[in-house]
């Protein structure tokens, strides 16, 4: 209880407890929901998610963030977006150039760090990219990211989406 | 005894100082408010199809039970057939609305009972769909909603039995990505 006394010399006091009650309660649900999942991740700005009722959560950090603008692999911007599509420049063969530069360089690395003895787990790790894009962009980008990643030995993805809250 | 009554009445008048109580609590909620992650994020795990140069294997292929799932930006065909007779197609179509949707999640249930082998679904889908569409009909080919049915492969192992818990349909190919 903190007290003050007045000019009158009264004694006003300020009953703190209700307030530490809010504050316990805040702090253990706070603490509670404090780094439940494997990798704790704050969205890109430019980016909006779909929303989804997958169980599955995140468990590593995106390697292709596709902003309503940009694209960037490994947080170095790779191309530009303009109408829904990369520019002309970066196009090749229904795939796109920088993306597929940058997404080998990467898998190059993971194969140098693994080097020879890459058991099942490291292989299918190695083809696997994560990849949150904006919920407004069409399949005809996606599918423009996943053929460059396809060039660079990706074939499987994990779809950064959502969890709906139920 | 008449040590014990002196010193009840010692520390009648003491007050507990609550202030740095409060002054740790107030550090601890900004610190956790700053830190905390309000959005969960998920994944949704999808594979495209895989080039090799390797030649086809020679084996004779056994009866196998094909899904298909074609998204065009407002509808959705789903088929099941099986690739040698009797072929017994089931197909059905599909608005792109929530209503539809929750339909095509339970005619998904239905073709995994015809064939609880058959964990693979080949989705096709036109350029002109919105990446929000394609994954609320991801969830609907892949996501095992409260109370519907476990597909879990006879003698799993954990792993496949934690992934039988969690979707229907696990894979999931992206067939339309291809030069």
């Amino acid at each position: 209880m903190a007290s003050v006394s007045s000019e009158s010399g009264e004694t006003l006091s300020l009953n703190l407890m209700p307030m530490l009650d809010i504050f316990s309660i805040l702090i253990v649900f706070l603490l509670m929901s404090y780094s439940t999942d494997p990798v704790s991740y704050d969205v890109n700005g430019g980016v909006e998610l779909p929303e989804s009722t997958t169980l599955s959560s995140l468990d590593e950090l995106p390697a292709i963030k596709v902003t309503k603008t940009e694209i960037l692999v490994n947080d170095r911007k790779v191309a530009n977006i303009i109408g829904g599509d990369v520019e002309d420049k970066d196009k090749a063969q229904g795939a796109i150039q920088p993306v597929y530069d940058e997404l080998k360089k990467l898998a190059d690395a993971n194969k140098r760090v693994l080097g020879g003895r890459v058991s099942e787990i490291d292989k299918v790790k190695m083809s696997t990219v994560t990849m949150e894009m904006d919920k407004n962009h069409r399949f005809k980008l996606m599918k423009r990211i996943m053929l460059s990643a396809q060039q660079a030995d990706f074939i499987a993805f994990k779809l950064m989406v959502a969890k709906q809250s139920s | 005894m008449s040590k014990k009554k002196k010193r009840k009445t010692k520390y009648r008048d003491i007050e507990l100082n609550v202030m740095p109580f409060i002054d740790v609590f107030s550090l601890l909620n900004t610190f956790l408010l700053m830190s905390a992650v309000f959005l969960s994020v998920g994944v949704l795990e999808v594979q495209i199809p895989f080039l090799t140069s390797a030649p086809p294997e020679k084996k004779e292929e056994e009866r196998s039970f094909d899904v298909k799932v074609d998204m065009e930006k407002d509808k959705i065909q789903v088929t099941g057939v099986w690739s040698k007779p009797p072929l017994n197609e089931q197909k059905r179509d599909f608005k792109v609305t929530k209503e539809d949707i929750a339909a095509m999640h339970k005619f998904m249930i239905e073709l995994r009972r015809t064939a609880p082998d058959t964990d693979k679904v080949s989705f096709f889908t036109e350029d002109d769909v919105l990446w929000k569409d394609i994954s609320n009909v991801l969830d609907a080919i892949k996501v095992r909603g409260p109370g519907d049915p476990v597909f879990a492969p006879k003698g799993a192992t954990d792993v496949q039995k934690a992934i039988a818990a969690e979707s229907i349909y696990p894979k999931v190919v992206m067939s339309s990505v291809m030069l």
